[in-house]
């Protein structure tokens, strides 16, 4: 069954809550069929890239399935405008839907069709394509394309649940499209906040009683400091699930604490070989097991090396060096083997802190440093040294004023709980530390 | 900043350096006192951090951030991470720029 005939099927159920209000599974196809006219109505000859500007709304979400079911390339764009002609350059997009809430309007972009072997892969096997983009280490983006077909068949099979998911992952993002795929497959409700702020986010929470929250360790860490999961009723939650950076194991503890009635649940994906489900094998412990029989996985030189079903095709600006010739992609993420095929992520390979010889990843120093008291944020990073090639300091976002106390605390915590070469000799404090702790988009 | 107060400052922070590196002999450190190099009180490591806590304590002292470890200090004939009476020359040197 299509996910679009599943969608039918839940009809008056609660599809997408937010400030649109709410809309069902049945006004949901309703839109999409409005969609799918529209696109017959352009009397395309064959396939065209089509880009899709909005959020987690009614509209966008049904003209990216009435795209795959027309077998058409979507192009999902959501965050900062300024960024998108040049990704819609990129893959020569032809038509341009711009949708809020309810409403959208498509508009033509004059560009010839883009012959690249990938779109003309797709569309010789007939299957939609489906591109995003990845940061790219240069600061240029990757286009990534994708089988779109083959991707939302793999839902085919999720049972259906009627538990409110929280939508926090970017429309334009591999797991927030995750997140809303497996939302639809299951008929239930998608909260989706006006903005992202932990104030916004715990207001909805507990005002459509969310039960699943699909979040950042950076953002699970903003909820508890901001003081956000306690000035809202979020007894509700029954699920959180965490992924795209690692989770510090201090963050996971008072986590527990302030929810004690959440299951926490660990997901992992790449943006090149899709979102996965894993089981935590001891609760609480950051080390995860791959549960898919879709992915595959293997440790090569403490890299995690992937392959999966719902991978992506290829690059289309970019070598595809990082995929070998039989299918693994070699996902950057340097890992750590536990007992009886469990792993946890350490970090990226590049971030790697070279101490006179003596190796550390940010994560573990970060994960002390989080756990002390005073300590709203942090990040952990390298700066060249003559002496010791290179030192570990830390930037700390500090919650009091007292940044000297702090400064000694942290220095005593990380004294007796890290190895010599892995304490920060320098600590800096900062307003704000930018970005996730891992800098790869998940 | 002068010699004296430099040369306390080095002592001070050595000493509280040995404290939470359980190094007793640390605090009895004075200007003779070789801080790198064969024989030497402290490791790379060590003496890393001790060149952190004295940029923090200039900066402080002065309201100037200055970065004593850099490639030029590293070469100089004389190593002013050798000895404390060295090192606290240097500072003064630095901190006075």
């Amino acid at each position: 069954m299509s996910l679009l005939t599943r969608i039918s099927s839940y009809s008056a159920k609660p599809a997408l809550a937010g400030g649109w209000g709410v809309v069902t599974y049945g006004e949901l196809a309703a839109l999409a069929d409005e969609a799918a006219r529209a696109l017959a109505g352009l009397r395309l000859p064959g396939p065209a890239a089509v880009a899709v500007v909005g959020g987690h709304g009614p509209a966008a979400t049904a003209w990216l399935l009435a795209l795959e079911a027309a077998g058409h390339f979507a192009v999902p764009l959501a965050g900062n405008p300024a960024e998108h002609p040049a990704r819609l350059a990129q893959v020569n997009a032809q038509w341009i839907v711009t949708a809020q809430g309810y409403d959208w309007s498509l508009l033509p972009r004059i560009d010839e069709a883009s012959e690249h072997p990938l779109f003309a892969a797709l569309r010789d096997r007939k299957a939609a394509g489906l591109v995003l983009f990845s940061s790219g280490t240069s600061g240029h983006p990757k286009a990534m394309v994708q089988d779109f077909s083959a991707l939302l068949a793999t839902y085919a099979e999720r049972r259906p649940n009627g538990l409110p998911v929280l939508a926090l992952l970017g429309f334009d993002h591999i797991g927030g499209l995750n997140t809303l795929f497996g939302c639809l497959a299951a008929g239930a409700p998608l909260v989706v906040p006006d903005a992202n702020s932990p104030a916004v986010v715990a207001e909805a929470i507990a005002r459509h009683r969310v039960a699943v929250l699909p979040a950042s360790p950076t953002f699970l860490n903003l909820l508890l400091v901001s003081g956000e999961a306690t000035a809202h009723d979020l007894s509700s939650l029954r699920v959180i699930t965490y992924g795209t950076e690692p989770m510090p194991e201090s963050l996971l503890l008072r986590l527990k604490t302030a929810f004690p009635r959440v299951r926490f649940i660990q997901t992992f994906g790449t943006s090149e070989t899709g979102i996965t489900r894993t089981e935590s094998p001891v609760a609480g412990s950051t080390f995860l097991r791959f549960e898919d029989p879709q992915l595959e996985w293997k440790v090569i030189e403490d890299e995690l090396w992937l392959r999966s079903r719902t991978q992506i095709a290829g690059y289309l600006n970019a070598s595809n060096e990082r995929f070998t010739v039989d299918g693994w992609f070699r996902t950057g993420d340097k890992v750590e083997q536990g007992p009886n095929g469990t792993l946890r992520v350490l970090g990226r390979m590049g971030e790697m802190i070279n101490v006179g010889g003596e190796k550390l990843m940010p994560a573990e120093v970060e994960s002390v440093v989080l756990g002390i008291p005073g300590v709203a944020d942090c990040r952990v990073r390298g700066e060249p040294h003559p002496l010791t090639g290179q030192t570990v300091v830390v930037d700390v976002v500090a919650l009091g004023a007292d940044q000297e106390a702090l400064r000694a605390a942290i220095r005593t915590a990380c004294r007796e709980r890290l190895a010599r070469h892995k304490i920060p000799t320098r600590v800096t404090f900062v307003p704000s530390v930018s970005g996730e702790r891992m800098k790869k988009m998940r | 900043m002068t010699r004296e107060q430099a040369l306390a400052l080095v002592l001070r922070r050595l000493a509280a350096l040995g404290r939470e590196l359980g190094k007793p002999a640390l605090e009895q450190a004075d200007a003779s006192t070789r801080l790198f190099g064969e024989a030497a009180a402290l490791d790379s490591i060590g003496l890393v951090t001790l060149i952190a806590d004295l940029e923090e304590d200039i900066r402080v002292a002065t309201g100037k951030t200055v970065t004593l470890a850099d490639e030029k200090a590293m070469s100089r004939l004389t190593s002013p991470f050798r000895r404390v009476d060295l090192l606290a020359e240097y500072v003064v040197e630095v901190a006075n720029r």
